[in-house]
């Protein structure tokens, strides 16, 4: 007893539904047996008397959706008994006398319509003549039922029993039987009274259970949907017909229920259950409702729908023609959706961009070579941004959101910018997107060149391209403040970088007019930008002048168009030097030395001296970090040992600059590596004529000035390490046939190593230099012990 | 002699009443004012009563002395209220002999030609209505009687006029419907047919039936009485309909137990009979309409059951099925406050209390909460 007055007030609403609904199963069990036993026995009185009170069940208010649904289930399973009973003695020729009329004296309305649905099922399928009459008036009856739930699943019921004997016969002659046509004021009565009831939940009881009510709405959708897909298996429900009765018939009981959940869902029915041949042919009828529907109707996800089909069906139907000729698809929904955007002044202006973006979708999928169609939606989503006042799109908003999708879909389908540049229209939209939405846009379309390796072969449409990703070329009035993710900034300028090398024609005069088109846009970068974005230039105009240097058979005027080349490299590295940049610039300059000295053309010493000499100044006035020091200086010594476009006259005063400017560097070790790199502009450092100079005397003057420096090391680490590198220095040049270069001072250098590396610490470090060590000495003792046929003799070595 | 009659000891007889025709002639329930079914032969006005007396003596061989024996053929109403009184409208009388002995069983024939029947058999709360024969063997002390009960259908033939009841009524700015039923009057197996659209909805229904109310009034001035019997409940609308639903009706009403309309039988008493439309809301209050229809007994035609009917493929056409033309009206669903005012409008009752609180005269009484209909009750009507 405690027990079950704790337990009672604790029952959770759940376990109230499974108890009542338990209750109303064990009635309709036992009443369902009775009046088995009933009609077994010929007592159809009394079995018709234990069916009401089996449907009585199906009055109740109490159950959820859920739970009378399985009522209703197991009660019309039930209902199967009697209508197969009845159906049988109709067979065998008992017929009942009045039976229909005899049901109706059932008081209470929702079983007595239970069971006139049953038995008026049983005269049809007895006698179709009757057909037509009754389910008239069947349909017509079930009005009674104005409760929601139950008025929802008596006609569900109507409408299951009835479903294969629905007539659908071609339209002709009255016939009793009725014709497709009655079969279809059947359905649509029955579905506009189901819309009805279905609409009317959403306004009854408490607005806090509004959350809950649209759940059970949800649940209850399919019921109401299910008069539509019986509709569309009418096979007599013909173009024809479809577009005079059927759609219209639904449409108008859409629009007119104003409730935005239904209209939702049944527009996006429509669609669904209905064939695309209709669809194609009452596009008109169909979009001018959408224009009419309830505000809160997502009519974007309905009309995108509508296009999806269409579209698939286009692509699926390819073979067989696509889209009909005299369907004006697009021009259709081009003009409806415009009259959708303008008729919902409410509309979100995401949602009319939605709009576009389907369109587009459309346009795209269905004529594929339109790409003035494109355009014209570009043009109308410009049209709404006017009308609308937009000024700014912002990037967090979700209008940027779906114009970002409008924008994105011509370069994702076209693959291709330069189809892209055909559309008017797009430029002008994209400057309505704000700062980060035009830089994310501009990156996309960088990336969308460079995976697809789409060239840009005129000066004019790099000039648009980059007009239209300016947001990553320049400085933009509506930047914000604050600096950006240095990371991220050079990934985007790393892309910039790279569509550089798309920007390019075939034809080299072309190509230089290209080049400096995009260093126009370039060049005003800024200092941020410009070291990023104009080296590839310079790179691409070294490639130009290669190119005239190919073709110089071609063009009498090579020549001269190289030094313009060169030129414009030069100002463009200086704009880089302006930026206050050094190491780049001079790599640029000692890279353009090459490029000048492998060309050869008019007068191109001079400008290769130019090169250097601006190459050697910005070592000495931009560079002052002792390591970027050494570190350019052996770019320098590597460019000039390689370069051979200088008279002796100007070559001479270039080494003994770079000998000078080494044994300058502040540190000793530095210093010390300087010279010993030097060595090589004596040794294999061309002449104008190509050939190797082999000045063996001032390689080993070089060498000694090494020794020298490192014998002034303090640290001794440092210090052995130094001799270390300069064994290995001699070495080379001893091996190359520097005869200067002897076998004592390989000795000399090998027991000074052996002498200091004992007092050497124990550490990495040490460990190291005594590795490189006696790696050396190991290639030695390999050389002495099997000499290479024409090498230099090791007689003497120590080792 | 006559001590013997005097304590019983005397002759007596039995008799028994023969009607012609017993065997072919239709027969009728009725009611006894106990409730009680009795079955009688059936008469129509303007039919011969006739028939057979049979006098059984009691004790063979003896005579039987009479002053006359005579039978009478009466229609009369009793108040249930007032026994002493009958009030007899029609009274013939027949001598079947005149005062002498009877030796033997007789029979003798008796016929009442033509005779005038003006009412309907009745038994009601407080009233019946009845005709009967009644044969006396007159004695000096004690007189032998018997009696034979019959009972009268009145018939009818199709009313002239009867027109549609169609009417607006409503509870201002709360409730505004309009209701239509086919016909004013109706046979007795007649199908009341009509709808109830709704032209203002604002209160929660629940649920709408129509009750048939039989209403019976008695006696006059201050010695009148009035009983309301609802016969039969119907629900013709389950949950809350809104502005613009129509809702069909459509009753069947030879399932349910009914008598023609009677207005002011012989001055005595009258039966009428009212359509009540209850609509009752969420809080169970409830708001109705009342309308008088008429109930008329229409002639049985010689129906030839089987035959040629029975192969007919039409047969079981089931009867009074909804045209299909129940389309929408045309109304202008923006105006409802103007119709509320409209002045033909006339105003629903509303119940103040319980559903069986009686807040008028003209409230019905609940006599059965739950409604009797075939399906539910009692075996239905299929009486023949």
């Amino acid at each position: 007893m405690f027990r079950s007055s704790m337990m009672a007030p604790q029952m959770s609403p759940q376990e109230e539904q499974e108890k009542m609904l338990d209750e109303a199963l064990g009635i309709v069990k036992t009443q369902a047996f009775q009046m088995k036993r009933s009609l077994d026995g010929g007592k159809l009185m009394d079995g018709l008397k234990n069916a009401s009170t089996m449907l009585g069940e199906l009055r109740t208010s109490l159950l959820s959706p859920k739970s009378y649904y399985e009522l209703y289930m197991a009660i019309t399973d039930e209902l199967r008994h009697l209508e197969l009973h009845l159906y049988d003695e109709f067979q065998k020729g008992r017929k009942v006398t009045d039976l229909y009329e005899l049901v109706q004296y059932a008081g209470n309305i929702v079983p007595r319509l239970y069971l006139l649905i049953t038995v008026g099922l049983v005269y049809i399928k007895t006698n179709s003549c009757l057909k037509r009459d009754l389910l008239r008036d069947l349909v017509e009856m079930c009005r009674g039922v104005q409760h929601p739930l139950r008025g929802l699943f008596l006609r569900n019921y109507l409408l299951q029993v009835t479903r294969n004997i629905l007539p659908d016969n071609p339209e002709g002659p009255e016939e009793s039987e009725g014709t497709v046509r009655d079969a279809v004021d059947f359905v649509l009565m029955n579905f506009a009274e189901m819309n009805k009831l279905w609409v009317r939940m959403q306004h009854q009881g408490h607005s806090r259970d509004k959350e809950r009510r649209e759940r059970e709405r949800e649940e209850l959708k399919i019921l109401v949907g299910t008069n539509l897909v019986r509709l569309s298996q009418l096979e007599n429900v013909n173009l024809e017909l479809y577009k005079k009765l059927v759609l219209p018939g639904i449409l108008e009981q859409v629009v007119s229920c104003r409730d935005a959940i239904a209209q939702e869902y049944l527009m996006e029915c429509i669609i669904q259950v209905f064939p695309d041949e209709f669809h194609l042919q009452t596009l008109n009828a169909f979009l001018e409702s959408c224009a009419q529907l309830q505000p809160g109707v997502n009519v974007k996800n309905v009309i995108i729908s509508l296009v999806d089909r269409l579209a698939t069906f286009s692509q699926r139907n390819e073979s067989s023609g696509g889209i009909p000729n005299d369907v004006k698809l697009f021009d259709i929904f081009s003009e409806q959706v415009a009259s959708v955007i303008q008729s919902r002044e409410d509309m979100p202006p995401e949602d009319m961009v939605s709009l576009e973006v389907s369109l587009v979708n459309l346009a795209h999928k269905c004529y594929a070579d339109r790409v003035d169609y494109v355009d014209k939606v570009l043009g109308c989503t410009l049209n709404i941004f006017e009308k609308l006042n937009v000024e700014r799109v912002s990037y967090e908003s979700a209008v940027s959101r779906e114009l970002m999708r409008l924008m994105k879909i011509p370069l994702d389908q076209y693959n291709n910018i330069m189809t892209v540049l055909k559309l008017q229209q797009y430029a002008p939209l994209l400057e309505y997107f704000d700062y980060r939405g035009r830089k994310s846009l501009a990156a996309y379309v960088i990336t969308n060149i460079l995976e697809n390796d789409t060239l840009i072969p005129t000066p004019e449409q790099v000039d648009t391209v980059l007009t239209m990703v300016a947001s990553l070329i320049t400085d933009q009035p509506d930047q914000p403040h604050e600096e950006e993710d240095p990371e991220d900034f050079a990934e985007e300028q790393g892309l910039v970088g790279r569509l550089i090398h798309h920007l390019k024609s075939d034809v080299p005069d072309q190509q230089y007019l290209i080049l400096s088109a995009a260093r126009k846009h370039l060049g005003a970068g800024g200092n941020r930008r410009i070291k990023f974005t104009l080296p590839p230039i310079v790179f691409q105009a070294y490639q130009l002048a290669y190119k005239y240097k190919a073709l110089k058979d071609q063009d009498d005027m090579w020549e001269k168009k190289c030094q313009k080349i060169f030129k414009f490299c030069h100002q463009t590295i200086s704009a880089l030097m302006k930026a206050e940049l050094a190491e780049l610039p001079l790599r640029l300059f000692l890279q353009g030395a090459l490029a000048v000295g492998r060309i050869q053309f008019e007068d191109y010493e001079t400008v290769a001296y130019e090169f250097i000499s601006q190459a050697f100044s910005i070592y000495e006035d931009e560079i002052s970090d002792s390591k970027a020091q050494l570190a350019a200086m052996t770019l320098m010594v590597g460019t000039f040992e390689q370069l051979a476009c200088l008279s002796e006259e100007n070559a001479e005063p270039v080494r003994t600059q770079c000998t000078l400017a080494a044994s300058k560097l502040l540190k000793k070790p530095d210093q010390c590596r300087g010279v010993a790199t030097c060595c090589h502009l004596f040794w294999s450092g061309k002449s104008i004529t190509g050939e190797e100079r082999h000045d063996g005397k001032r390689v080993l003057d070089c060498l000694k000035k090494g020794v020298r420096i490192a014998n002034q090391c303090m640290d001794s680490s440092i210090q052995v390490q130094l001799f270390v590198e300069l064994l290995n220095h001699y070495l080379y040049f001893y091996e190359k046939g520097n005869d200067q270069v002897t076998v004592q001072m390989l000795n000399h250098l090998v027991s000074k190593i052996h002498e200091e590396l004992p007092n050497l610490e124990t550490n990495e470090e040490t460990e190291q230099i005594s590795k490189h060590f006696s790696n050396t000495l190991e290639h030695l003792r390999n050389r002495m012990e099997s000499p290479e046929a024409d090498g230099v003799s090791y007689e003497g070595l120590v080792l | 002699m006559p001590y013997q009659s005097l304590f019983g000891f005397g002759q007596s007889a039995d008799i028994d009443i023969v009607l012609d025709g017993v065997e072919s002639r239709k027969s009728a329930d009725i009611k006894t004012e106990e409730g009680k079914k009795e079955r009688h032969l059936l008469y129509y006005d303007g039919e011969t009563v006739s028939g057979k007396v049979n006098v059984t003596l009691k004790k063979p061989g003896s005579k039987l002395e009479h002053q006359g024996i005579k039978i009478e053929f009466i229609g009369q109403i009793d108040l249930f209220y007032d026994r002493g009184n009958h009030h007899e409208f029609t009274s013939l009388v027949k001598d079947l002999a005149r005062p002498g002995e009877l030796m033997q069983n007789t029979a003798y024939s008796f016929e009442f030609q033509n005779v005038e029947k003006p009412f309907e058999s009745y038994t009601g709360s407080n009233v019946r209505l009845r005709y009967f024969l009644r044969v006396t063997i007159i004695r000096r002390i004690s007189d032998i009687v018997k009696e034979l009960d019959i009972v009268v259908h009145t018939l009818s033939s199709y009313p002239d006029a009867n027109n549609s009841i169609k009417m607006e009524v409503g509870i201002e700015d709360c409730l505004h419907i309009e209701f239509e039923y086919n016909k004013s009057k109706y046979h007795l197996k007649d199908v009341i047919v009509g709808k109830i659209y709704f032209l203002l909805v604002r209160i929660k229904i629940k649920h709408m039936e129509i009750a048939i109310i039989k209403r019976e009034t008695t006696g006059s001035g201050p010695n009148s009485y009035l009983e309301n019997e609802t016969i039969a409940k119907y629900e013709i609308m389950d949950g809350a309909p809104v502005k613009g639903e129509s809702i069909p009706i459509r009753v069947f009403l030879a399932g349910y137990d009914l008598t023609p309309t009677m207005r002011d039988i012989n001055k005595k008493f009258s039966v009428r009979y009212y359509l009540n439309l209850v609509l009752m809301d969420d809080e169970d209050r409830r708001y109705f309409k009342q309308q008088e229809i008429t109930l008329w007994r229409k002639g049985e035609k010689a129906r030839k059951v089987g035959g040629a009917m029975a192969q007919s493929p039409t047969m079981n056409m089931p009867t009074h099925l909804v045209s299909g033309d129940h389309s929408r009206r045309e109304v202008n669903v923006e105006s409802d406050a103007d119709i509320g005012n409209a002045p033909g409008v006339e105003n629903m009752k509303r119940e103040i209390d319980s559903p069986t609180g009686v807040s008028n005269s003209e409230a019905t009484v609940d006599t059965s909460p739950t409604v009797q209909s075939p399906l539910e009750g009692n075996p239905p009507l299929m009486s023949d």
